[in-house]
């Protein structure tokens, strides 16, 4: 795990707070990407912030570092959609999770196995992709070339 | 100023024709049946709504005051998902215990069935974070199933004795002539429902519903004027509070924010978790009655799957506390931003003796509310009212 190469570390300027910032979502994204998933790590508590945004919620710190994490992890916990925001109708059903990453920061996202191949404390690993036509119907404007992550199984 | 429940009143809950501010016009004619009309003592009015997208409507705040006959008084939408009633309720609490307004009107509306099934859960999916939860498709069911299973993990409790929980909130709709299912169901009706989000099913999930609420908050003088002889009903202790909005970041068992509104409102209050009669609890799903018996305090940890049980056969450290003895958004049904309110509408009948005769818990004197908006704990509030 290693520092991100345009890591800032928060407190920010008003100036700082840009689109190339991984502070922001199309910072993070951005470095997603390019396969890099950003953290804000707490200087404060230690608590680990996806996407970093600059304060830490547990803590209440503004003093932040952006850390980029292991893309390993296991399922926390886990679930099935069967009725899908519209768009995603043909997708359906999908596995969806909570998976903590090797770091111990958690996010969620869908999981690339059938329900009954999932299973808490299933070891995963994360991947990022071109969102597909219907994942771009959902996308509004500005998140148009965002990467979709999921989770597949290691 | 003490702040008091003068008067309450909802529509019907259900699949409607009706609009939402008719739904409005519904509740505000059964609070004022019996007092002045609302041009005559409602100083500022706060609306608990979700969603313009179902109506297409905001502004919900000027049209439900003209609605009713205001006209120059502060009126305002209060957003906060399912939370918004409730959180219309502590700005018309806060308003009359500050001594700034005599009389606040309350009031929450939904029309869900607006735009079907795919716009209710279009409409709900916009509570959770857009960066990383709605980009997965996750949705209101697959976002308390994450609860729910490691609830099912962690803890002795299974599929069946949640259903026992959609049992006992069917029973108590059935007596509820406000309820939008007054009828019974049992336990295997449950169990061979149809998966939502696996584990939850079909008979886990409360409903999409239209609906309205309204409840005046009034200083001891205003609310004289109304409710004839039942005897006042007091708000003695509010407490809110918002987590963060990513469910992966929480705790996934406990709801923590639940815990702490609830502890706030027991302090304001003068009473402890075992002071309260009857609870109206966010039983969006089953299992979230279960987690919110233990985070208000009336159950231990891992056991609040035991809320369907008599209180004399729950485990030790149970309190005797009924909930949802509406029948709970589960069997009462959930237009969301008036849920909040129709929660304190259920206590309100329970502390003045007015509920129907099967749903009436004996000599309750103190009842407390939880709503929450988002998924869990996003943010809370509670509230306990006490005669």
């Amino acid at each position: 795990m290693t520092d991100h190469d345009h890591s800032t570390t928060a407190p920010l300027t008003r100036d700082e707070i840009t689109a190339d910032s991984p502070f922001t979502l199309p910072g993070f994204f951005a470095a997603l990407a390019d396969g890099d998933l950003l953290a804000a790590v707490c200087e404060d508590c230690g608590k680990r912030l996806i996407p970093p945004r600059p304060a830490c919620y547990a803590c209440g710190g503004r003093k932040l570092r952006v850390e980029s994490q292991p893309k390993t992890g296991t399922v926390v916990s886990y679930t099935e959609v069967r009725t899908p925001p519209p768009a995603l109708d043909d997708r359906a059903p999908y596995t969806v999770a909570i998976v903590e990453l090797d770091s111990g920061a958690r996010l969620t996202g869908r999981v690339t196995v059938p329900y009954a191949d999932a299973s808490i404390g299933l070891p995963v690993r994360l991947t990022a992709r071109a969102p597909d036509a219907d994942e771009r119907e959902l996308a509004l404007a500005h998140e148009e070339a965002w990467p979709i992550h999921e989770f597949e199984p290691v | 100023m003490e702040p008091h429940v003068a008067a309450v009143g909802t529509s019907p809950f259900g699949r409607t024709e009706l609009t939402g501010r008719d739904l409005f016009s519904a509740a505000v004619a059964e609070a004022f049946e019996d007092g002045p009309d609302p041009s005559e003592v409602v100083d500022a009015v706060y609306v608990g709504n979700q969603s313009e997208s179902y109506e297409h409507q905001i502004m919900y705040g000027t049209l439900l005051a003209e609605w009713c006959g205001l006209r120059h008084v502060p009126a305002e939408r209060v957003e906060g998902c399912a939370a918004a009633g409730a959180l219309a309720l502590r700005h018309a609490v806060e308003d009359v215990r500050s001594g700034r307004r005599d009389a606040v009107l309350a009031c929450g509306v939904e029309k869900m069935t607006a735009g079907g099934t795919a716009g209710a859960t279009n409409a709900l999916s916009a509570a959770f974070d857009r960066a990383l939860e709605q980009r997965s498709g996750v949705t209101a069911p697959s976002q308390y199933a994450l609860l729910a299973q490691r609830y099912l993990h962690d803890t002795d409790a299974t599929e069946r004795e949640l259903a026992r929980i959609a049992v006992k909130n069917h029973a108590n709709a059935a007596a509820n002539p406000r309820a939008q299912f007054q009828r019974e169901t049992d336990v295997e009706t449950v169990l061979d429902s149809d998966y939502v989000a696996p584990p939850l099913k079909l008979f886990d999930c409360a409903p999409v519903t239209d609906g309205a609420a309204a409840v005046l908050v009034a200083s001891a003088d205003v609310a004289a004027r109304f409710g004839g002889d039942d005897p006042p009903v007091r708000v003695a202790g509010v407490g809110a509070g918002a987590n963060n909005i990513g469910v992966a970041d929480r705790d996934l068992t406990f709801v923590e924010g639940a815990h702490e509104a609830a502890t706030d409102a027991y302090d304001e209050a003068g009473v402890e978790s075992a002071d309260i009669d009857v609870a109206e609890v966010h039983d969006a799903f089953t299992s979230c009655e279960a987690m919110l018996a233990e985070a208000a305090g009336f159950a231990p940890r891992g056991r609040g799957y035991e809320s369907a049980l008599p209180p004399a056969e729950r485990s030790d450290g149970w309190t005797d506390t009924h909930l949802s003895t509406s029948g709970g958004l589960k069997a009462r049904g959930h237009p969301i931003g008036a849920t909040g309110l129709a929660q304190a509408v259920e206590v309100y009948e329970q502390l003045t003796g007015t509920a129907t005769p099967e749903r009436q818990v004996d000599d309750a004197t103190a009842g407390l509310c939880i709503n929450e908006g988002g998924v869990a704990d996003a943010v809370t509030v509670a509230h306990v009212l006490t005669t």
